[in-house]
């Protein structure tokens, strides 16, 4: 593993991050406010790469244009790649959502799947079933070295765009008032509509905002892979959600985690040797290990030593870890053994189960140390990503736990 | 007399024909529909369409237990399909040089997709409806790019050719059955490689399906779906075992279309990831909206009209063939939309959901509802 080649697959991972980022912002925003999965979105995505296209194309844009001229052909095209998602996403929210709020959650799911067909058939009629291409300009191509690495400029624009699009987006739910009330009304949209919040403007806007972000991003991917495919947006749609569902879907931090995470991940899976991947492996399991042996325990002692009919004299017991490391040991596997059945002996064969799952893949990993997996797998790895999330943590890296309402 | 009091009256003299002639009816039909081949009134290419539509029949109707039924959305429907096909060809085709017998590759799909089912539902089933819905369509994902990619064991994108066709008796038994004079006539029919042995092949399983389901949706095990779908907490409350509940339909489901999985890779003879893409499953999802949910005629007949109609429209298309492709899926996607806004109880409603959707009489469906928590008493009061 040389530093350049490192450099080169971190910044591609940032970057797909940054984009992923933008499009799990819609979801995450829109989940927020609705608890609904607006699967439309990824379509949303890809008219935003189309316009931007066409524009581009529309306008004739090239290098022998004056440098003044390219930029604000560019900046036109930004303009309608903001400005056509954004409509399209406040028309599907009026014409396909609204209808349906107040039903069971499956009914605006469904609709969301038939918008999103419906849009991506639109594409295929009115652009055709051919990718769109992007005008080769010198900034696609232009690239510079970071630590004997070549990076695309690009690439170091679309990491700065999206962040500055996020402290915007930061600042626009945080301090502005129309912010306030996208807050509230994910809140609890009964008590906003009583506070005289008009809840279902919020909602419209809510969605402008989402798909306006994902048109952005729409442009960034088309710029930075020359071209973008009308059912691009389904795959991309879905790693942008496994993104917001990986940082706690609701939460607009939690989904630009998850978006980096995730496209880290991917980059990094599909792009270094199985060698290396065994040490992010090695990690997980020594955190599986840690929980196994001290935190479930301890949850366990501590549950043990606040219990009325746990005599006085052994209520210190889940003070055990204050002491060396080894006399903990010894005290857990002599006098409390039932402390390591951890909540319930069936946790705790979850738990072991895991980890003895965790150590064979570092093995099986170590074993193959120099081969790599082949980058045709590397949706599979989003959607592992996504499987492992929903079932083991739904709540996500920064989420809290969803209480069911009842 | 405007449309609408036409509309009415037409439904008034629907719904005074029993449901019992309508079920009559409808198989009589099917069972009859391959004869007119037989007779020269209709194309052999329109039998096929009505084999492939009666597995797709096969396939809603499973669909339908973890749809309509139990109230979860499965996104990734067709891997489980996918699953069985491919055990089937694996074993029955040149690729390995395998010839398994036909009614072992039958229940072995079957059991390999519940395995699937089982693999996906058990640590899936504590989330929510919708967040289900997302790892069952990852799962489907999945299990289509892994078999695009193990290109060794599946040919990768070009598929497994030349499965075997299905015997019903194993070659040596066929032999001894001619040897004992057994006529050539009957003895041909025990080699399925025609498109109306395939037809009736199929029926027979859809019939089986369709009677199984529709006992089991009466069944305790229905009722206890029907309750989780309406509300999860009182059917909890009301003692229910949630997990095991689900888990079953989502495992049953998925046999039916290991099931319906084997029969089309016999069938087709030749099966290829394409076949098994996102838009399969959700032109299964669109089949039982379209039809109703938990409504059993109602599914059977979104089948058949989303399955055979853009065919049928096809054909009369003619040259326009390709643009016709897209508008299909354009209209699907309409459909969807339409259908959950406007009547969101589908064609042919089941009485819960029609309730649901229309309420007319909020005492009504109240009662409805009750009975079906009340599991040990209700059984007369909930009819299909």
């Amino acid at each position: 593993m040389s530093l350049d080649h490192i450099v080169t697959v971190t910044v591609g991972g940032l970057t797909v991050g940054m984009i992923y980022a933008l499009v799990a912002l819609g979801y995450t925003m829109v989940y927020g406010v609705l608890e609904f999965i607006n699967f439309a979105h990824g379509e949303v995505f890809t008219v935003g790469g189309y316009v931007a296209a066409f524009t581009l194309f529309a306008l004739g844009v090239s290098d022998q244009m004056a440098t003044g001229a390219v930029i604000g052909c560019l900046l036109l095209a930004l303009v309608f790649s903001i400005a056509v998602p954004a409509a399209l996403g406040l028309l599907i929210e009026r014409v396909a959502y609204r209808p349906l709020r107040g039903r069971s959650r499956i009914m605006p799911l469904l609709s969301a799947i038939g918008v999103s067909i419906v849009l991506q058939q639109l594409i295929i009629i009115i652009f055709g079933p051919t990718p769109v291409t992007m005008p080769t300009l010198g900034i696609n191509s232009a690239s510079v070295s970071i630590g004997g690495a070549r990076i695309r400029v690009l690439a170091l624009v679309i990491i700065a765009v999206s962040l500055v699009i996020m402290a915007g987006l930061t600042y626009l739910v945080k301090a502005t008032r129309i912010g306030k009330a996208m807050r509230a009304t994910s809140q609890d949209m009964e008590a906003a509509e009583m506070m005289g919040i008009e809840t279902n403007r919020t909602i419209a806007f809510t969605f402008v905002v989402g798909s306006a972000l994902a048109g952005i991003g729409g442009l960034l991917v088309v710029m930075y892979y020359g071209s973008l495919k009308f059912d691009a947006g389904f795959l991309y749609g879905l790693k942008a959600f496994t993104a917001a569902v990986l940082g706690g879907i609701g939460n607009i931090p939690g989904a630009v985690v998850g978006a980096l995470v995730l496209g880290l991940t991917e980059t990094y899976g599909v792009s270094v040797d199985l060698g290396f991947l065994a040490w992010f492996v090695v990690a997980g399991l020594l955190m599986g290990l840690y929980i196994q042996f001290v935190l479930a325990p301890k949850r366990r002692l501590q549950h043990i030593s606040e219990d009325r009919r746990t005599p006085h004299y052994e209520r210190s017991i889940a003070n055990v870890y204050r002491l060396a490391p080894y006399l903990a040991v010894r005290t857990l596997m002599v006098e409390r053994t039932d402390a390591l059945l951890s909540v319930s002996a069936k946790h705790a064969v979850r738990l072991m189960l895991g980890n003895v799952f965790l150590t064979v893949t570092a093995v099986v990993l170590f074993i193959n140390g120099s081969a790599r997996i082949d980058t045709r797998w590397q949706p599979v790895i989003a959607f592992a990503v996504l499987m492992v999330i929903l079932m083991f943590r739904p709540a996500g890296i920064l989420g809290k736990h969803i209480m069911e309402k009842v | 007399m405007g449309l609408s009091s036409v509309m009415q009256t037409l439904r008034r003299a629907a719904e005074r024909v029993p449901h019992w002639a309508w079920a009559v009816a409808g198989f009589s039909l099917a069972a009859i529909f391959p004869l007119l081949n037989v007779a020269g009134l209709v194309m052999t290419a329109w039998l096929r369409v009505g084999v492939i539509s009666l597995i797709f029949v096969m396939l809603s109707l499973g669909l339908n237990i973890v749809m309509g039924e139990a109230g979860l959305l499965n996104l990734g429907y067709i891997a489980f399909f996918a699953v069985g096909a491919y055990t089937t060809a694996l074993l029955s085709s040149p690729k390995f040089e395998l010839r398994w017998p036909f009614w072992a590759l039958l229940a072995l799909s079957a059991l390999v997709a519940m395995v699937a089912g089982l693999f996906i539902g058990l640590p899936t089933l504590r989330l929510r409806g919708d967040y289900l819905a997302i790892v069952t369509l990852a799962f489907g994902e999945i299990v289509r790019l892994t078999i695009t990619n193990l290109q060794s064991l599946t040919n990768g994108p070009n598929g497994v050719t030349g499965i075997y066709p299905p015997r019903l008796l194993s070659q040596g038994a066929i032999d001894s059955l001619q040897a004992s004079g057994w006529p050539e006539a009957l003895l041909k029919w025990l080699v399925i490689d025609k498109p109306i042995e395939y037809y009736y092949l199929v029926f027979v399983f859809v019939v089986i399906t369709a009677f199984l389901i529709s006992n089991l949706k009466n069944s305790r095990v229905g009722r206890a779906w029907n309750a989780l779908r309406e509300d999860e907490l009182a059917a909890v409350s009301s003692g229910i075992a949630a997990a095991r509940a689900k888990l079953l339909s989502v495992v049953l489901s998925a046999g039916i279309a290991g099931l319906a999985g084997s029969v089309y890779a016999y069938y087709s003879n030749v099966i290829s990831p394409e076949s098994f893409l996102f838009m399969q499953s959700v032109i299964v999802v669109c089949m039982v909206v379209l039809g109703g949910m938990g409504s059993i005629p109602g599914v059977i007949l979104g089948a058949i009209v989303l399955q055979a109609l853009p065919q049928v429209i096809r054909e009369s298309a003619g040259a326009m063939r390709s643009e016709f492709e897209v508008y299909r899926m354009l209209i699907f996607g309409l459909l969807i939309v339409a259908m959950v806004i406007f009547r969101p109880e589908g064609l042919l409603p089941d009485k819960l959901w029609r309730q649901e959707a229309h309420e007319t009489d909020p005492r009504e469906l109240e009662k409805t509802r009750q009975s079906l928590f009340d599991v040990e008493e209700g059984h007369q009061d909930l009819e299909v």
